[in-house]
Order: C-alpha cells, then structure tokens, then sequence
C-alpha cells in the first residue's frame, strides 16, 4: 500500500488546500459577490473562491433530483459520444454558473491570467463546490481543449454536492481531465449524500438544514437532534438505494427484478466525478479515483451503530478547515487504486497495514465487497480494451486486403461499382472481408452500449484513426451492398433507415476528437449519389447534383475522399453525363493523382 | 469476452435494494389493512404516479375452503383468455421430445375462483381501470391467499398490458403466500419475461408458503382449523386463542408432512423430476431477524425452505406467518445499520464471502455445518444457472455476425447459379448437382455451423433444403416437404417474421425481383404441382382429375401473382428453372386437356 505525502501523486500541496480552504469560508461571508479572486502567497496560483447559496431552489430546481441536459454549445465534450448521449447536470447549479459567466468581468480575470501564464485554481465549499466544478469544465473546454499545452487548471472542492451524471463523469475521463478535480469529502459530512435524495423525502427539513450551514442566518449552528437524526436516516435510506442498485450491477446480477424495481423507486442520476479524499476524522486522508467506488463510499463510510453519527452529519460539514490542519500535521495520504480496491482485505484485522485507515473510515465487510466489486469492474474493462487491442490487427489486416480491391478496381469502374454489380470471385471475397470486419465492429460498438470499455477509450487516437480509415474504406461497400440489393426499396433511404451505428458511431469519434461543427459525411457520398440517380428524371436535382460535385471535389482536394469516384462508367459518371455536368479537363486533374 | 459467472455473490444485495425502497413497508400496511376489513377483499390507493393495490388474506364467502385438496386447473379453459400470453405453446416446444413441455399451465382452482370474483366486482374494475389509468406503475400485494389472489391479479394485468402495449410497470409482492400453479405456469412465466415481476417474501419459519410442497388431502381437518385460526389471529385475535387450542395436535402433523415432503424435493438429484404438482416462480425474498436475501432460482428456492424449516417448529412455523410486520420493520431499520462478521470465519475470495454474508443474513448460522453446507452449495448452482442464459442472449449478436460471411458465400452461389449458361437458378442447379467442389463446400456451410441468422437466413438456405429434401427422394418416404418434411427452425422463423411489427413503408412495390424468394416453401410448391400434373396424367376418374386440375389452376395462378409483384427472385424464371418447365407442361397439359373435353 501507497503511502505518499500529500501532494505527490494526486496532484495537490498541503498548504495551498489548507489555504484554499479558507479563503472559501471566508468567501461565504463576502455578501452579493459571484466570486472572490485572490492571489496565494508565495505562490503564483489564482485563485477563484465561490460562496455558498442557501436557499433550497438553489439545490433542487425541481423535483425530484432537478437535472437538466448540457448545453453542447457551453460544455462541447460532455457527451457519451459512441451512444452519442449528452450528459446531464443539476440545473439550479448550472444556472448560477451562468450568471456568473454573464459577468464580463469573471471572464476577463480568468484570460488575463491565462495570458500571463498562471496556474488558475478554482475552489468552493458547500454549494460553492459545484459552481467550482463547473467553472473548471468550463476552463478546460475554452482553453486547454484547443491548446493542451497551456497550464492546466486545478478544481479543489470540500462537503461539495454532487454536480453531474455518470456521463460527465465519462467525458472527463475520457479526456484525461478527471485529474484535476480534487473533492474533499469529511466521513459523515451529509451534504454530498444529500444528492442522491430525492427532493420530495427532503423538502420539508433542507431549508433548516441549509440555515445551519449558512454563517449569516440566525440559525447558523443551531442543533437541533430530532430533526437531525430524521434527516440523516432519510438521506441514507436513499443513498443506500443508489449504491445497492449500483452495487448490483457492478456485481453483474442479471435478475430482472432489479430493472423491475428500478420503475418503482426515483434514483438520483448523480454521480461522483473526479478524485475524492475522505477524510477520516482523525487526521488520516484516503484518496481515490474509482467513480463506482466512490459512489460506495458515500454511503459506508457515513454507516454507523451510532446515535451521534447524525449531529455529526452535521458538524462536519463545517469542520473541514480544522480537520485539515489535523491531516497537516499526520501527514498520511492512502491512494487506494484499482488494483488495492480488487485486493482489499474483507476483515478488519488490525495487523494488516492498510486496515489501519480503512478501519478509520468505518467500512463493514459489506462495504469491502463492494469496493472490490467496483475494483474487478475497472480490470475486467481494461481486459476487454486488451482483447479489442488485439484484435486492430485483424482489422489491419481486412482493410489491407479492401485496399488492394479497390486498387485493382481502379482499372475498371471503380471499387463502389464493381462491388455493386459483384460478377467476379473477387468482389465475393471483398465481401466476405466486408462482413468480417463489420462482425467485430459491431461487436465494438455492443460493447460501447453496455458499458464494457474504460471510459478512456474513445478518447484513444489509434482508434480513431483506424475508425475513419474502416468508414472511407468500407462504407461504400456497405451501400453498394445496400442498393445492389434494393433494400432501399424495403426500408426506405440509406442514410435514413439503412446506416449502420458502426459509422454513425466512428464518424462521432472523428468529428468530437477534431472539434468539426459540421457533420463529416464524405463516406456516405455513394449513398447521396444513389438517391439522387432514383429522383435521376426529375431536371430540378440539377442543381443539388452540381452542389455535390463541388462538395467532392473540395473534399478530394482535402484528402478526405479519393478520385476515384470520377472514374468512367461509375454511377456518379453517369449521373453526371446524364445531367450533362462533366468537365473533362477538371477530371483530369484528378485523374492524375491517383497512385 | 467473459462467459465466466460473476465472482460475486448478489443475492443479498439485492435484497437490500428492495428493502431500502419504501415498496415493502408500503406494501405491507396496505396487506395489513385489507387484512382487516375482509368484507370488501381488496385496498386500493393512489400515490403520485403509483398505484398501489393489496388483497385480504381474509377470504369471506368463497365458498368451499381454497386450500383443501390440491387441484390444479388448466389456466386455458377456466379463464377465456384473460391470461393468453401464458396459454399459447411455444412453437419451439411441441413436437421436441421433450416430455415437460406436454404438460399445459395449471393453477390453484379455488384460488383462481377467488381472483375471478373479484374480478367481476364492478367496484374493482373501477378501481383498476382508474389505476390503469393514472399510473406509471402498480403495485400489487396480498398477504397469505390474497397474495396468490396478487399474483393472478398481476399475471392478468401483466397479459392485459401487453395487449394494448403499455409500459406501465408491475410489481407483485406477497406475504407468506402459498404456491400458485405448475411448473408450466413458472416456465410460461419465464418465457414471457416476468419473473421480474414477482417478488414472494417469506419469513424464515412461515410454514404456509411450503405447505403445498405435501400431499394435503389426509390433513384436510387439520388444515381447517389452521385457517381459520389464521383468518381469526387478523380480524379477531381472543377468538384466536380457541382456534388455536383446536388446531393443537394438528400443528405438528401439519410440520412433519410439510418437512418430509420439502426432505424429499430437496435431496432429489439434480435432472431428475420428483414433481408436487405446484412449483414457485419468480423471485423468493427470504428474511430472517438477521437480514434477508433474494433470489430467482426455483431449486434454489425449493432447497432453501427446505433449510431454513430445518431449524424451525410447528408453532414457529405457524406464528411466524403473522409477523410479516415485524420482519418488514426489522428489515428496513437493520439495513442502515452495520452488521460484524466474525473476522475468524470469513473467506478470502469474494464470491464465498458474499455466500457466507447471504447465508448469515438468510439466518442460517454458518457453524451449523449440516444446514449450512447444503445452502452454500444450492446458492452455488443457482449462480450458474442464473446467468447462462442472459450471457447467451447478449453474445447472440456476435455469434450473428460471425455467421454472416457463410450467408455470404451461399449468396454467392445463388448469383453465380442464376448467371450461368445451364440457366436452371440455384435451386435446380443445387438439386441436380453432380460432385462440383463449390457445390460441396455450400453444403457443407449449410449444415455444419450451427446457424442462427432468421429471415434472410430461411429466404435463402430453405429453398436449398427443399432441394435436398426433393433430390434425396425423401417425399416418397416422408410425404411432401411442406406438411410432413419441413424443419422446425423455419416454421419458428417464420413465426417471428410474421409477428414483426409492419411499418407503412414496407408495403412498397417492387421495380425488379427481390433478390430472394419471399415464399420460402415455393419450391415445394412447385414440387407438389409437379407430381399433381404427372398424376394427373395417370388419372383416369375424370372427377378426381378435375378436381387436381382445379388445384394446379391455383398454384397457376398463385404463382403468377408472384411472379407479376416481383416477389420471386431471378432463378424461379430462370429459362429452365422447375418452375418455368412445370409452367410449359402446365401449358401444354391444360391445351390437351381442352381438346379432349371442348
């Protein structure tokens, strides 16, 4: 087991979170501001601190957990781009996020910083936390998303609600920038527990407990027992139904009656994102980055025999400036990676090192189980990556064959139609070969759907490559495979009915990993040309016809798609013949640069 | 990919999923409700978009007493179709050899008696049709015989919501409640994709969710006055005590038939059919003082009462059906709480852990080896039995697609035939093959890979093996290939196909002929018209000619329409293809035949 001093692995100094934790409660007393920027000592970072809100709409916007979809314009990268499915976060947070991106002022602090080369951190307590985690996602996808060179921001959170869902939590890892959330959470610290309550169980007792938190409200601090223990029974009720849900799944059930019960019960759609550091109340910290394993934690670390465990839920949301001073001084980080988690001991036998501190965070053989569960997950996804790696040959390997088709094919018509008419062995063995490759994308693409790869890999550049490469090479085939056998007369248009996810999917890929606004359509320039030759009698598709070939030859000057689409007796040659749109002297110039 | 079975022990989890919901201690005060007013046997309420339903386990009036005797009904014929997803056989299964297929859905006739009464309350069907209404899902509940009353309720609405394709959401919880039906029904069950539906608690030492596992028709008396003192303890508890000094011996006799019975069932090998006529379904949620877990695996769950009355006796077993409260309560406060484990005892794999954590909290202390180990082992079974056929599913896709490049190289043979110079289309070409290699290799495709792709799958092999069908000579020793030789795989295909849902764009027409027959069993048409045309020829009652001829005027003329709306592929009117030759003999046959009757 990994014991580090702070700072080391996860990527934080011990001073500056000291630092940053209190200038965010001190950030909560400066009444009316957005923010407060301030400068660390001795030190070149900038820091943005934001307050807490303390009202209940500033939570929950709506009942029950008042989530709402990104705005793709604001947060391009927050999508699951294979299932192409945007991610959601809390609306209430996201809308004071916005006011204060509407201040022109946020902004140009944010710019001149970046400017001059300065580390930005953003920073909030409470319900400053999520406005911090958005501003950074905001920061990573205005600065570093265009230019991963410039200086990285850093977002360090303390008792933050939970801001996003599973999603948001994908696409940060996906593009490595999961890194730079660090959430520091207190043992029984309620607060981002209470996420996954469902507003209608809450409503009645979140506005008092909000006036506890909040150090201008007369009720600052005021205990109150009763309604503290009613409310941490019912938060953790809730909790427990997310993470045993969850738990079920990671543990691979199939029961049905687990889908079943999943219409009957409203589960917060919320999720861990980032790196969390529990603290365990005595001066110890645990860091980790397992999202499901986090999720876990949430609820059995704040598990407990205990009567006072619900004031306590309290209490420690305000405690975090003077636990940290304790760490300070102890010194001892534990970084449980997945590797620990899929290993972790299920007693809690003293005499074995680690248990030292995971007996601190309270955690029962129930909750060692899970977390091992969460461990095993991550390794049987990283396994699957390797047996998909493996398989790139394979695909290599097709695709060199459907090169040399479609080279020898240059000879005569071109691959597109030659493969369409398929008199000869060798278009049945290119199709053979089609079939092949479009077996193990497809299974690919399944396992996208169901969740069985790390979330880093459709952020990998080799496959996105070889992605585009498979759709300009094989697309074709696919629709001349389509049309050859009038399936579009059965199901309708290519592109409306007929497309396979394969290249739905692989253009996705292309398009997120190259910022593209518009859509990337250069291989399904066949099917275009197919449902134009339908409408062929109809002279007021001139027009589209001489759009299309401007659009080709444009995308062929780029690279994008070959000349060989021009060759002689191809269907768009005929297409462009019939319409009387051939110009023999641009052809040429193409024709020449094939090789 | 994996095919392993998960190295974690779920069961428990699940359990806890459930019992952190509201759903059961809801459930349950409305079961306890109901329970005492048993005049209008059922309580409905709605809450926000659930709707919650509980049927007494009080049952005034209904005649003879349901539990006497154990018969079975045929769910078909008592019901008129209420529950027709549950009726119809599958294809797959008739015909198959295999014997438990033949037996059909049977249910407890006095309780099915129950659930059609009320059913035919008018104040019910108000109620439900509200519910049906203003829900996004319902829950249904009973406690002892109003949870199998819960059960057919949610069976028939379960039936009833498919056929208006709904996707309200159904839950069925029962409280101690006895078996419902045979081990058709479970299947049936299964097939349709409920089992999901049904959760049946069942506290540790509740003999009534057992007691149909024994022959009962000796006990009849006995069993009598256990009701009633059950139906007393829920509405009039001083009236219980009598009722309970009466049942006296018979408590004990109830017990040690119940446990030999469930000895029996128990220790019966695996494979081998001990049958009791009833068998559980869905999902059992057992529940002890020490937690509960929750399972779907029928021997699981068979072998498990089996366990847990182990440890039990008859007056424990009788109480405890009235502390369902208890349980439930108990349950949902523990489940916050943490339990220790006894560090000494726990495993170090976490798959015998978490069976070691099921047990402990199912209540079966893990010391007590003789009870303990036959658990642990059917918890074991069920894990693998549980997942095979949901690995099977998903890998279905994958295995489609390695398939594919065979379909490929058939339909390359079909287009090289339907090129040739012979002009004879694939299918006479397949039939008339002489030892050509690529012929060879497509046969052995064919019949060597195991073969799963549907439609295009039968629009194009099943025609070849109507070839080999006619080539053989089988249709003089079988009779024709469509009544006596076709294989069981196309007709479950076709099943499917014609059971899709038809979109509007799919009636387009055609501009050339598809690239396969849609009829897949033309070929044997033609077959048969062809012997039809040769007998006709021999016969010489002119009334039975007649007759034939009449019957080859409508293939003639079926066959056509096909032909016309391009629904045939290229090799039907390939030049010397069977059909284009049995057209010209048809032609010449019916010019002859004018000549001679004019």
């Amino acid at each position: 087991m990994a014991v580090f001093r702070p700072g080391e692995s996860i990527g934080f100094r011990e001073q500056v979170v000291m630092k940053l934790c209190s200038i965010d409660m001190k950030t909560h007393q400066s009444a009316g501001k957005l923010y407060v920027c301030e400068k660390i000592r001795n030190s070149s970072e900038l820091v943005f601190s934001f307050p807490g809100s303390w009202s209940v709409s500033d939570w929950f916007i709506r009942s029950p957990f008042g989530e709402v979809k990104v705005d793709l314009e604001l947060f391009p990268s927050l999508k699951h781009i294979g299932l192409n499915e945007i991610a959601t976060v809390n609306e209430a947070f996201l809308n004071r996020f916005r006011a204060i991106l509407a201040n022109t002022q946020f902004k140009k602090e944010v710019r001149t910083a970046v400017t001059d080369g300065k580390p930005v951190v953003f920073t909030g307590h409470s319900l400053g936390g999520p406005i911090a985690i958005l501003a950074t996602i905001w920061f990573l996808e205005v600065y570093i998303r265009p230019d991963p060179n410039k200086v990285a921001p850093l977002c360090v959170t303390f008792g933050s609600p939970l801001v996003g869902d599973r999603i948001v939590s994908h696409a940060l890892r996906r593009e490595n920038w999961s890194r730079y959330f660090i959430n520091f959470v207190l043992r029984y610290d309620i607060v981002p527990r209470v996420s996954l309550t469902p507003l209608s169980f809450v409503e009645q007792q979140l506005q008092r407990i909000l006036n506890f938190f909040n150090p201008r409200s007369p009720f600052y601090m005021q205990e109150n027992v009763g309604e503290a223990s009613g409310f941490y029974v019912t938060v953790m009720r809730n909790a427990l139904s997310v993470v045993s849900h969850a738990a079920c799944k990671i543990m691979g059930s199939t029961n049905l009656l687990l889908d079943t019960l999943s219409n009957f019960v409203e589960l917060s759609p919320y999720t861990p994102l980032g790196t969390y550091v529990f603290c365990t109340g005595n001066g110890k910290l645990v860091a980790i980055k397992n999202p499901d394993a986090v999720l876990q934690l949430l609820f059995y670390t704040s598990q407990s025999n205990s009567e006072a465990v619900a004031l306590n839920s309290l209490k420690d949301h305000l405690n975090y400036k003077h636990e940290l001073q304790e760490c300070l001084k102890k010194q001892s980080v534990t970084c449980l990676d997945d590797n620990h988690l899929e290993a972790l001991p299920l007693s809690n036998d003293v005499t074995v090192e680690i248990n030292m501190v995971l007996n601190d965070l309270g955690l029962s053989t129930r909750a060692r189980l899970c977390l091992r569960a969460a461990g095993e997950l991550e390794k049987q996804k990283k396994s699957n990556q390797k047996a998909i790696d493996i398989k790139m040959e394979d695909i290599e390997r097709g695709l060199g064959k459907l090169q040399g088709y479609k080279k020898r094919c240059q000879h005569k018509v071109g691959y597109y139609d030659a493969f369409k008419l398929s008199k000869d062995k060798e278009d049945f063995d290119a199709n053979v070969k089609r079939l092949e490759l479009a077996g193990i994308w497809d299974e690919i693409i399944e396992m996208l759907k169901r969740n069985e790869l790390p979330d880093e890999f459709e952020g990998r550049k080799a496959w996105i490559e070889i992605g585009t490469r498979y759709r300009r090479l094989v697309e074709p085939l696919d629709i001349a495979n389509y049309y050859r056998h009038l399936k579009n007369e059965d199901t309708g248009p290519y592109m409306v009915r007929g497309r396979p996810k394969r290249y739905k999917c692989t253009q996705r890929w292309r398009e997120h990993a190259e910022r593209m606004s518009n859509e990337s359509l250069e291989s399904c320039f066949w099917a275009e040309v197919e449902e134009l030759c339908i409408k062929s009698g109809n002279p007021s598709i001139r027009e589209t016809i001489l759009q299309l070939k401007k659009r080709v030859e444009q995308q062929i000057r780029n690279g994008d798609l070959d000349d060989d689409v021009f060759l002689k007796g191809s269907t768009f040659d005929k297409l462009l013949k019939e319409h009387s749109l051939t110009n023999l002297d641009q052809n040429d110039i193409f024709r020449g640069s094939w090789s | 990919m994996d095919t392993e079975a998960s190295p974690f022990e779920s069961s428990e989890m699940l359990a806890t999923f459930l019992t952190s919901t509201p759903l059961l201690s809801m459930s349950w005060s409305l079961c306890d409700r109901a329970n005492t007013m048993p005049s209008q046997g059922f309580v409905a309420e709605q809450m926000g978009s659930v709707g919650h339903l509980a049927f007494s386990g009080v049952q005034l009036g209904s005649g003879p007493d349901p539990t006497s005797g154990r018969n079975l009904e045929p769910l078909v014929t008592a019901t008129n179709g209420l529950f027709f997803p549950l009726e119809h056989q599958f294809d797959g299964e008739e015909g198959g050899g295999e014997e438990e297929g033949k037996e059909p859905v049977l249910v407890h006739a006095g309780f099915l008696r129950i659930f059609l009464s009320v059913k035919s309350n008018p104040n019910f069907q108000n109620r439900m049709l509200n519910m049906i209404q203003n829900s996004k899902s319902i829950v249904i509940a009973g406690h002892g015989i109003g949870g199998t009353v819960a059960g057919l309720c949610a069976l028939w609405l379960l039936s009833y919501l498919q056929s208006i394709s709904s996707n309200i959401s159904v839950l069925c919880i029962t409280f101690g409640s006895p078996l419902l039906g045979n081990e058709s029904l479970s299947r049936a069950i299964l097939r349709e994709g409920w089992s999901g539906n049904f959760c049946h608690v069942v506290s540790k030492h509740d003999v009534f969710p057992r007691l149909f596992f024994a022959p009962l028709a000796p006990l009849n008396p006995q069993l009598h006055s256990l009701l009633q003192f059950w139906q007393l303890s829920m509405t009039s508890p001083p009236l219980a005590l009598l009722a309970e000094k009466l049942l006296d011996e018979g408590k004990s006799q109830i017990f040690r038939t119940v446990l030999a019975s469930l000895e029996g069932l128990a220790k019966a090998e695996q494979g081998k059919n001990v049958t009791c006529g009833f068998w559980p379904f869905g999902n059992y949620f057992f529940c002890s003082e020490d937690g509960a877990i929750c399972n779907d695996n029928a021997t699981f769950i068979v072998k498990m009462m089996h366990s847990l009355l182990l440890n039990s006796s008859p007056s424990c077993s009788i109480e405890d059906h009235l502390k369902y409260g208890y349980y439930v309560e108990k349950a949902s406060l523990q489940v916050l709480t943490k339990t220790s484990f006894p560090p000494a005892e726990l495993p170090e794999s976490s798959y015998e852990a978490g069976v070691a954590l099921a047990l402990q909290s199912s209540g079966i202390a893990c010391q007590d080896e003789s009870v303990a180990r036959p658990a642990k082992n059917c918890l074991k079974l069920a894990r693998r039995m549980g997942r095979t056929p949901n690995l099977n599913c998903a890998n279905l896709a994958i295995k489609l697609s390695k398939i594919t490049p065979y379909r490929a190289e058939i339909e390359w043979y079909k287009a090289t035939c339907d090129q040739s110079d012979a002009q004879m289309g694939y299918y006479d070409s397949f039939k008339q093959r002489g030892a050509s290699k690529r012929d060879f290799k497509v046969n052995m495709n064919r019949r060597a890979k195991w073969v799963n792709g549907s439609q295009f799958y039968m629009l194009l092999v099943e025609p070849l093996d109507i070839a080999e069908y006619y080539r053989t000579g089988m249709h003089r020793k079988k009779g024709h290939y469509i009544s006596n030789g076709r294989e069981r795989r196309y007709k479950i295909f076709e099943r499917w196909w014609k059971e899709r849902p038809i979109k509007e764009e799919e009636k387009k027409t055609r501009s050339t002929f598809a690239s396969s027959t849609q009829d897949t069993c033309f070929w044997a048409r033609v077959e048969e018209a062809r012997e039809r045309l040769d007998n006709v020829r021999n016969e010489t009652d002119p009334r039975n000619q007649a007759l034939l001829l009449s019957s080859l005027d409508d293939f003639s003329k079926y066959a056509s329409g096909l032909v016309e709306r391009k629904e045939v592929s290229k090799d039907v009117v390939a030049r010397n293809s069977s059909y284009c030759m049995w057209v010209r003999d048809y032609e010449e046959l019916k010019s002859q035949y004018v000549q001679l009757h004019p």
